[in-house]
């Protein structure tokens, strides 16, 4: 279904709900344009697959959502800030509070135990200890790895590690979790549990999800499917009604 | 695989890889070759100073002892010119030539002040036989001849001058300091007498034999005898036979036949044992200096090391791909080892010629040292020596390789799969079980050899080798020690719930250090601990040296020749001077000194003739073994008694009540040792007799000082202008000037200790940086990952920089900690060994603290740029 009914619906009613939104970005590495004009709205609690063949541009423009790249042209507002609008700290403060974010390698900080590693972004905000225990604690209990709180990274298996990169990218309740490739480096029990996760996840606490991903199951989990190729959205499936 | 193929490959990745990353990161490279150059440039530049100073005296020797087949010198003071017919009456049928030699020193006047000690250039003057030394001429030896024919040819006149000799005021300069017979007159202090020299000729160049020094100059004997009031006295008498059949065997016969007629009146020696004279004199001070100087090159290994680790860190993954295309490990090693040894050979070729630049500066304080503790040097330049830069070069490549040996296995063993699937490199680790016993043993073994005496070499000179294999062993197992600390100490730190987010992320890194954590801590500990350590001994020294200088320059006026201006200064006092400056109404006491070298049984020492009751009554002497009886005292009932200093009571091995035997002219004499006092001033050793009996010993008036107790001292500047005035080639020193000269000649001594604390402590810093890029570079995923997370660049930045601040926290308290125990090891092992030296430990806490907050400082400061940097890499998950 090309741009289906039911969007063209929906996004009039829904313009007041728009979370993050990118207006003909482009980017380029040197001469090489990465991303040549993209158009995108994601909106509150909406769970948005980005995929395409690799070097489409997926990556790139998810760095571009996050504020942790900036666009070579185009604009990006999230929460209504205009994002080429802020410094390096506003940037970073934008997404200490409301960006969340999964990788494929998990990269959990490898010096710091399970419970830290997901403390920190509390930490980043100033959320008083005892606070920070209890949600770090309510959260990897969540996740399903209470047991090893104490545990190092390296001490972990891989869907151990992306259920505590998942807890760190949710703890401090941000509004848009930014996952690139969540479940690439795992095998596919492990993949299964870490999406189901993120679906509960996101219901619960009505986080919009951007997630960047060549799997179909993990696409199958989001409200929407953008497909990118050669920079520009080639196709935009709405896979399943989204209810704010 | 052939050979031609692997010569390629190596080719491939030498040309293709290493090279094109040098290039490509031309600043990161520059410093590392200029870190290299730095260590080689200071090791270089003290060991060329070292030589130019000692071969200076030994050039000297080449110029005016090498055409002889042997030295004849007296034990102790002058050879009688008698001895010359005796010998020619001993030997009638022996073609020998003998040639009288006797030496002075001379400096240009000073301009009445009271001036720095040692601040003017002395002149080695040599009075010949000019008619003995053209009698050569008709010899083999045509050399000699040279000397006076090419002195003939340059004096006015011509042929027809010779007569101009006889001029008891004409000499023969170097080219370079001939005035030239009409011009100005050479004018000098000689003894204590101003004298105009007139130069009449030059000292020939001979091709092949050694320029003569800047600072030597040639007189007729008898001239110079008079000059300096040693008329039928000479310093010694050289010899040498002819040429023709079995020349060996009659040099050696006529030697026995010296040995025998001797009787202990003279040494029969050869040039090359005075030649060799000064490089035992100077050896453990060369020592002590080479010693240090490879500290500095050692440190800027540590460096290279730091840097290539680092290196092999930010190419980690392109040795991922080079394994995964099949290329062996063993070829990536050997690259890594080329490319360390190009390093080393560029690194030390630029060290060359900065360590030669550096000579120059460094051979006025090595020249000044040693005029002021050994030998009269005049050098002004240091010549690069081919021996010494091929040395230090290969040096620089052999350690450079050394230093990339561990990088260069690292990246062979790197592995590809890991590495391209994560990008996680090195993680922090367990410390190796090794680590704590062998830093254990090695505080052991260090302490076990600090047991041991100093090595003894021939001449007297003392090395503590086993005290520096303590230092080395103390500074490892620290080094070591320090790295096993910050799980210790910030472990429960780190989980502190009240730490903000940098300080938790710092914090977590050093729970678990990693190794290059643990090499970045021994580096600082190394270098903290010995500069510490040397502040301590300079410090200790220091207090030591006041607190002598307070007690023992407590008279009014210190006199002596203008030309004393170094340790083998010979210019002395007349009798008939120091006579009439004793009889001065103003002096209410007075000690008048004579000096000489004496040669004992194990090396030369000074013997000192001095009024013991002056030094008893107005000298506060510090003693290491009082005498048990007043008799020294007394020049009534002290004839068979002495006083010895502390250097020399370890140096001979004797202490109060020993008998020692001293060589005098008029046979040996026995004194027993009444005391053993401290005595900073000489390493050598001095033995004091009374004055009386020293110039009767020696039939000697002249005086190397005299001290005098004014009645009134306040009136000791009048008294020294009215003195200047009488007596111009007199140097005479107030109370205060005298204390100050000596503290700044002692600070002098140590200057070059103090830049090498600079290097060492500037490079250690250098070094935490370069571990700490290594680090980020290493983490850069988790940079990325932290910026993602919402760290800004300055919490970045923090972070790096509290880490960096409590790295260095850790190696400078354990530095701190250790320089304690380094430093009892200096003051009481190796200073004590080396110049017998006793020194009051006095620990300079502040100068240590302000160390340690320095060093703090400079850590955050590098941690923080580090961080800044590190903060704003571009992010590594790129599409």
């Amino acid at each position: 279904m090309d741009l289906g009914d039911d969007v063209r619906d929906m996004s009039a009613s829904q313009s007041s709900r728009v979370l993050l939104q990118a207006d003909d970005v482009r980017h380029a590495y040197g001469e090489r344009l990465v991303l040549a004009g993209v158009s995108l709205t994601v909106h509150v609690a909406e769970r948005v697959a980005l995929t395409g063949p690799s070097g489409s541009g997926k990556t790139t423009l998810l760095n571009l959502l996050g504020g942790v790249d900036r666009p070579t042209a185009g604009r990006i507002e999230l929460e209504g800030r205009l994002l080429g609008g802020l410094d390096g700290n506003a940037l970073a403060s934008l997404r200490r509070t409301s960006i969340g974010t999964v990788f494929q390698f998990f990269h959990l900080l490898p010096t710091l135990t399970v419970a830290e590693n997901v403390e920190l972004p509390l930490q980043l905000l100033g959320v008083p200890a005892a606070e920070r225990r209890e949600r770090v604690a309510s959260l990897l209990d969540r996740v399903g790895v209470t047991g090893r709180s104490g545990a190092l990274p390296s001490e972990l298996s891989g869907g151990e590690m992306q259920r505590v990169a998942i807890a760190r990218a949710l703890v401090h309740r941000p509004r848009l979790v930014l996952a690139d490739e969540p479940t690439g480096n795992l095998d596919s029990r492990n993949g299964q549990r870490v999406l189901q996760l993120l679906r509960e996840l996101s219901d619960e606490t009505g986080t919009a999800m951007v997630l960047v991903t060549h799997s179909s199951e993990a696409a199958g989990i989001c409200h929407r499917e953008i497909h990118l190729r050669d920079g520009v959205i080639e196709t935009e499936v709405q896979r399943t009604p989204w209810l704010p | 695989m052939t050979s031609p193929n692997t010569t390629a490959i190596q080719r491939l990745l030498w040309t293709r890889i290493t090279w094109r990353h040098a290039r490509n990161t031309p600043w990161a490279t520059g410093l590392l070759i200029l870190t290299l150059a730095l260590g080689v440039a200071v090791y270089l530049a003290i060991r060329l100073a070292n030589r130019a100073a000692v071969s200076s005296f030994q050039n000297f020797t080449d110029v005016v002892t090498a055409e002889s087949d042997g030295i004849l010198s007296a034990p102790a003071g002058s050879i009688p010119e008698s001895v010359l017919s005796e010998l020619r009456h001993a030997f009638p049928e022996t073609p020998v030539h003998w040639i009288p030699v006797v030496e002075s020193t001379a400096t240009e006047p000073s301009d009445g002040t009271e001036g720095a000690i040692g601040g003017r250039v002395t002149y080695q003057i040599l009075g010949l036989d000019w008619i003995a030394v053209q009698n050569l001429a008709a010899a083999r030896r045509v050399d000699r001849a040279a000397v006076a024919s090419a002195a003939r040819a340059s004096a006015p006149g011509g042929e027809g001058s010779w007569e101009r000799f006889r001029d008891p005021a004409a000499v023969l300069a170097p080219a370079s300091q001939e005035s030239g017979p009409h011009r100005t007159p050479l004018r000098l202090v000689i003894q204590e007498q101003v004298v105009d020299l007139h130069v009449v000729g030059s000292i020939p160049e001979i091709p092949g034999q050694p320029r003569a020094p800047s600072n030597l100059l040639l007189m007729d004997l008898p001239a110079l005898q008079a000059l300096t009031g040693r008329k039928g006295k000479l310093d010694r008498i050289e010899f040498v036979v002819p040429e023709g059949p079995g020349r060996p065997s009659r040099v050696a016969a006529l030697r026995r036949g010296l040995e025998s007629l001797s009787g202990g009146r003279w040494i029969v020696g050869t040039p090359s044992d005075r030649r060799e004279n000064a490089a035992t004199m100077t050896q453990a001070f060369r020592m002590n200096l080479s010693l240090l100087s490879l500290l500095a090159l050692l440190v800027g290994l540590m460096l290279v090391f730091q840097a290539l680790d680092g290196a092999v860190v930010r190419r980690r993954e392109e040795i991922a791909v080079l394994r995964s295309l099949g290329i062996e490990p063993a070829r990536i090693q050997k690259a890594w080892l080329l490319e360390a040894a190009v390093l080393g050979l560029v690194g030390g070729s630029l060290g060359i010629l900065l360590g030669w630049a550096g000579a120059q500066g460094a051979i006025r304080a090595v020249g000044q040292t040693i005029n002021a503790l050994y030998f009269s040097t005049a050098v002004r330049s240091a010549a690069l020596d081919p021996l010494e830069s091929l040395t230090a070069l290969g040096m620089a490549v052999a350690a450079s390789v050394a230093a990339g040996w561990w990088p260069a296995r690292l990246a062979a063993a790197t592995p590809p799969a890991q590495l391209m699937g994560s990008g996680r490199a090195q993680k922090g680790v367990s410390t190796p079980a090794w680590v704590l016993p062998t830093a254990l043993g090695l505080l052991v073994v260090g302490g076990l050899l600090a047991c041991l005496p100093a090595l003894r070499l021939d001449g007297g000179p003392r090395i503590s080798l086993a005290a520096y294999g303590t230092a080395l062993c103390w500074l490892l197992g620290s080094g070591l020690l320090g790295g096993l600390l910050p799980p210790l100490l910030l472990g429960k730190l780190s989980v502190w719930s009240g730490l903000s987010a940098p300080w938790r992320l710092a914090l977590s890194q050093l729970r678990r250090p990693t190794g290059r954590h643990r090499l970045a801590i021994a580096g600082l500990v190394c270098a903290v601990c010995m500069t510490a350590a040397m502040s301590i001994l300079v410090g200790s020294f220091d207090t030591t040296l006041r607190g002598w200088i307070e007690r023992t320059f407590v008279a009014d006026l210190y006199v002596s020749s203008e030309g004393a201006q170094s340790a083998s200064t010979q210019n002395r006092i007349r009798p008939e001077t120091w006579k009439t400056l004793a009889a001065d109404p103003a002096v209410g006491a007075v000690n008048v000194v004579q000096a000489m070298e004496v040669q004992l049984l194990g090396g030369s020492t000074v013997l000192l003739g001095s009024d013991l009751r002056f030094m008893h009554e107005q000298a506060g002497i510090a003693w290491r073994q009082m005498p048990r009886d007043a008799a020294i005292w007394d020049p009534d009932h002290n004839a068979g008694l002495a006083l010895v200093s502390e250097s020399f009571s370890e140096r001979f091995q004797k202490r109060r009540g020993d008998p020692v035997d001293i060589p005098t002219p008029a046979g040996v004499r026995t004194v027993v040792i009444a005391g053993v006092f401290s005595d900073y001033g000489n390493e050598r050793g001095s033995l004091v007799v009374q004055r009386e009996r020293f110039a009767e010993w020696f039939q000697d008036e002249l005086a190397s000082s005299l001290i005098a107790k004014l009645r009134d001292p306040g009136a000791a500047d009048a008294v020294r202008s009215r003195w200047k005035a009488l007596h111009p080639g007199l140097a005479i020193y107030t109370q205060p000037h005298l204390r100050s000269e000596a503290l700044r000649i002692f600070k002098q001594t140590f200057a070059i200790t103090d830049s090498l604390e600079v290097i060492g402590i500037v490079v250690s810093v250098l070094g935490l940086g370069f571990t700490l890029s290594s680090l980020l570079l290493e983490r850069r995923n988790d940079l990325t990952t932290l910026r993602a997370l919402g760290f800004r660049h300055d919490e970045i930045a923090l972070a790096t920089a509290v880490e960096s601040l409590l790295t260095a926290l850790i190696g400078v308290v354990v530095g701190l900690m250790a320089s304690l125990a380094l430093g009892w090891l200096l003051i009481h092992r190796v200073n004590f060994q080396t110049f017998g030296w006793t020194l009051e430990t006095d620990t300079p806490w502040r100068w240590m603290a302000g160390l340690g907050l320095a060093v703090l400082a400079m850590a955050a400061a590098t941690g923080w740029s580090i961080g800044r940097w590190g903060a704003a890499l571009p992010a590594e998950r790129e599409e």
